[in-house]
């Protein structure tokens, strides 16, 4: 069937909802609570109210992500009205959010951040300022938003944040083992495990790939990590996983840059990089690679240091011997970014 | 005032009977509905007659419930019927009446719906916070199982139903069927995205009807009556009684039952006895907390579920306010309201329902900046045209009138 987009006519599938159709035909719409990748079926959430646009069935303002295509349907992406209310909604979430972008792990790796510039918010006008707040109650309150911030680094894998939170429930559809959901209600809803629990699961990992935002990231001591990539008596070992080059190549995609991944392995100061496959960790096995590179090339145990560079964050539970570091593509990203490489 | 307008369908044993015991409902002509239902009509009869009374819901929505019927009934397989009653707007208590004066009555009620619909088991979604209730109601289920309207072969006919009670935990937006549909199934109280209507797929996916307590009330009556003679009661729109839950500054406050179509006027001085000595009107809020703002000169409209009416019925709650209230008081409490119970599902409704409730406080204790006004605005807005559920723009309802016809704000 034909449908028009802008005045524009668009073939559209039986079966598409508007949002489908813009993605194939590259008009863009932004969303947060959707996935932006095509992966597969997604839960139509609807509840971040960005991508809502006009229709000509009905005077309201429906969501693109779920509004089911039909023959003679015209939409308008982009409108006085549809600017208003992205405007509005997009600030609403900024003003319970902003505010650290600079010392954040997800600094120019944020959907949030990338859609507040591409919406330019900059009047907060929905935080109440210290000259308008009159009691102590309203303190209070402030002071209650603060106390409900959930940071849970206990685990093995995975750094929890509800103060990054934007409740866009990507994670609780993304995740294989029904771990997250939504606790309490209204504005003091988090996003969390039942009864706040320390996370446990298999840590695939799906859940930080997919959070918009930093509440959930790769657990790492970073700083300990970078000081050992300076380290000049020490010589950094990145064994790539397969697939990982073209990982890497998306994230700093991402962040606008067209870089060779191993180019910047090697800026990062990596001094030597392998391919490892899986078949490699199978024959070799991660623990014995350390043992094997010493001996061959005579170089003290202590002073390598091995990063597996690896989406299978759920390793760093099986706590291996003799591997130092797994980094996702995302940290690589990060490294990059904090080293002002890209 | 003509003598339908003395017309008691809901309220008429109500003080008189002893809701504790199904004898004295019996010996009243209770239970006589489902006897004529089983005996006589088969359940495409019942629902013609649903249809031709004009019976629409009286949780504030106005569906006509004979359409809601055969949509259910249409179905095939398995069907569930839910009486919601998880009355949780602020100032309205009239199904809690109804329970407290003649549990019966709504038994009677649900048992006819069901059955019509083919449905072998219904559900009582009760507020959670209404514990005596749930008592009286469990008693109510008792009695009538032991006397042959509940279980396997209802008086011997070919009809099974279960009825189960279940509590709420007290949340507003579960009185929304699909949020109501999943705090029964165990899952988050919020609402779901439709289409699929629960019609089609509502309770563990099967077709489901979920009606007002006190729609299902007026049932019995129809069944007996015959739905011709319902249609000619009230407003043609839409037709029946309704209970009015009057409070604050009239005489008397409490549930009372009126024509539908009757104008706010007539409901404050009518059933309410005017106002208390030494007030003075100043404005009412017509329909709980969602409702809309009323000044003097329009207490003529008359109070219809009419989609297009200027002032809808909603709950049926009539609320009158006297010229020395502290309507910032009334707003921070709305606003409060709206804070605590928005589900937290949507973005325009979590942050601005709560940032809202910022602005009032701050509204409440003096001046508010320039700023904040832009904000409100902002906010209202939003909340109006872009949440999720309908939750968002009753939470900016009485916000924009108080805006409009008090001109609290220079917005």
């Amino acid at each position: 069937m034909e449908i028009k987009i802008n005045g524009k006519k668009y073939k559209a599938n039986e079966g598409d909802v508007i949002l489908d159709v813009c993605r194939r035909e590259g008009i863009r719409i932004p969303t947060l609570c959707n996935f932006p990748f095509e992966e597969g079926e997604f839960k139509k959430e609807t509840i971040c109210r960005l991508c809502l646009v006009e229709v000509n069935l009905t005077d309201k303002l429906v969501p693109s992500c779920a509004f089911p295509v039909c023959s003679s349907l015209e939409v308008t992406t982009e409108s006085e009205k549809i600017k208003k209310a992205r405007e509005i909604n997009m600030e609403l979430l900024w003003s319970d959010h902003a505010g650290k972008c600079v010392k954040c792990k997800k600094n120019r790796m944020c959907e949030l951040q990338s859609l507040a510039e591409e919406y330019k918010i900059d009047n907060f006008h929905f935080i109440p300022r210290k000259e308008d707040l009159t009691n102590t109650e309203e303190l209070d309150l402030l002071k209650d938003n603060k106390t409900r911030v959930v940071v849970e680094e206990e685990n093995p894998a995975i750094c929890r944040t509800t103060e990054f939170c934007i409740e866009c429930r990507r994670c609780i559809n993304v995740c294989p083992e029904r771990k997250f959901g939504f606790n309490h209600r209204a504005g003091d809803v988090i996003v969390g495990t039942p009864y706040e629990k320390v996370l446990e699961c298999s840590f695939c990992g799906e859940c930080v790939r997919v959070c918009p935002v930093a509440a959930l990231t790769d657990k790492n001591n970073f700083s300990e990590i970078t000081e050992k990539l300076d380290d000049i008596k020490k010589i950094a070992v990145a064994l790539v996983a397969e697939g990982m080059e073209e990982k890497i190549k998306k994230q700093l995609l991402i962040m606008g840059y067209q870089k060779e991944p191993r180019e910047i392995l090697k800026s990062l100061g990596f001094e030597k990089i392998f391919d490892f496959s899986e078949k490699d960790a199978q024959d070799e096995g991660l623990d014995d690679f350390k043992v094997q590179l010493s001996r061959k090339e005579k170089i003290n145990m202590e002073d390598i240091i091995l990063f597996y560079i690896s989406s299978n964050i759920s390793l760093k539970k099986e706590k291996i011997a003799n591997l130092d570091y797994i980094l996702s593509e995302r940290e690589i990203a990060r490294l990059a970014r904090d080293k002002k490489i890209i | 005032m003509n003598i339908k307008d003395n017309l008691k369908i809901i309220t008429e044993h109500w003080g008189k009977i002893n809701p504790l015991k199904i004898r004295d409902y019996i010996d009243v002509g209770g239970y006589e509905a489902i006897r004529k239902f089983i005996e006589k009509m088969k359940p495409e009869e019942a629902i013609e007659e649903i249809k031709k009374s004009g019976l629409v819901g009286r949780g504030g929505a106005g569906f006509s419930t004979g359409e809601k019927w055969e949509a259910v009934k249409k179905n095939k397989g398995e069907k569930y019927f839910i009486c919601n009653l998880d009355e949780s707007e602020p100032g309205t208590y009239k199904d809690r009446a109804i329970v407290d004066n003649n549990p019966h009555l709504l038994l009677e009620g649900i048992i006819i719906s069901a059955l019509a619909i083919d449905a072998k088991k219904a559900y009582i979604y009760i507020n959670g916070r209404y514990i005596k209730q749930r008592e009286i109601l469990e008693k109510a289920v008792l009695e009538a199982a032991s006397n042959k309207f509940i279980g396997k072969g209802i008086i011997n006919s070919h009809y099974d139903l279960e009825i189960e009670i279940f509590s709420g935990a007290g949340a507003y937006i579960c009185g929304e069927e699909t949020a109501l549909i999943n705090s029964i199934e165990g899952k988050r109280g919020e609402p779901k995205f439709r289409p699929p209507y629960p019609t089609e797929t509502g309770l563990w996916g099967k077709p489901t009807l979920v009606n007002n307590a006190e729609t299902v009330s007026n049932i019995p009556w129809i069944i007996i009556n015959g739905g011709k003679k319902y249609s000619e009661i009230g407003s043609a729109v839409s037709p029946g009684t309704k209970l009015y839950v009057l409070g604050g500054a009239v005489r008397n406050s409490g549930v009372f039952e009126g024509p539908t179509g009757m104008t706010i006027g007539a409901v404050i001085d009518k059933l309410g006895g005017g106002l208390k000595k030494g007030k003075e009107l100043w404005f009412s809020q017509i329909g709980g907390s969602s409702g809309r703002l009323v000044l003097e000169n329009e207490l003529d409209n008359s109070l219809t579920f009419n989609k297009k009416s200027e002032i809808p019925l909603g709950s049926g709650a009539v609320f009158v306010f006297d010229k020395h209230s502290d309507i910032y008081d009334f707003l921070l409490s709305i606003a409060g309201f709206f804070r605590r119970e928005s589900c937290g599902k949507c973005v325009p409704c979590r942050e601005g329902t709560f940032r809202l409730y910022e602005i009032t406080e701050r509204m409440k204790d003096g001046e508010i900046s320039e700023r904040d006004k832009e904000a409100i605005k902002d906010i209202l807005w939003t909340l109006n045209n872009t949440t999720f559920c309908p939750f968002g723009k009753f939470a900016a309802v009485a916000f924009l009138d108080a805006v409009e016809k008090l001109k609290i704000l220079d917005l």
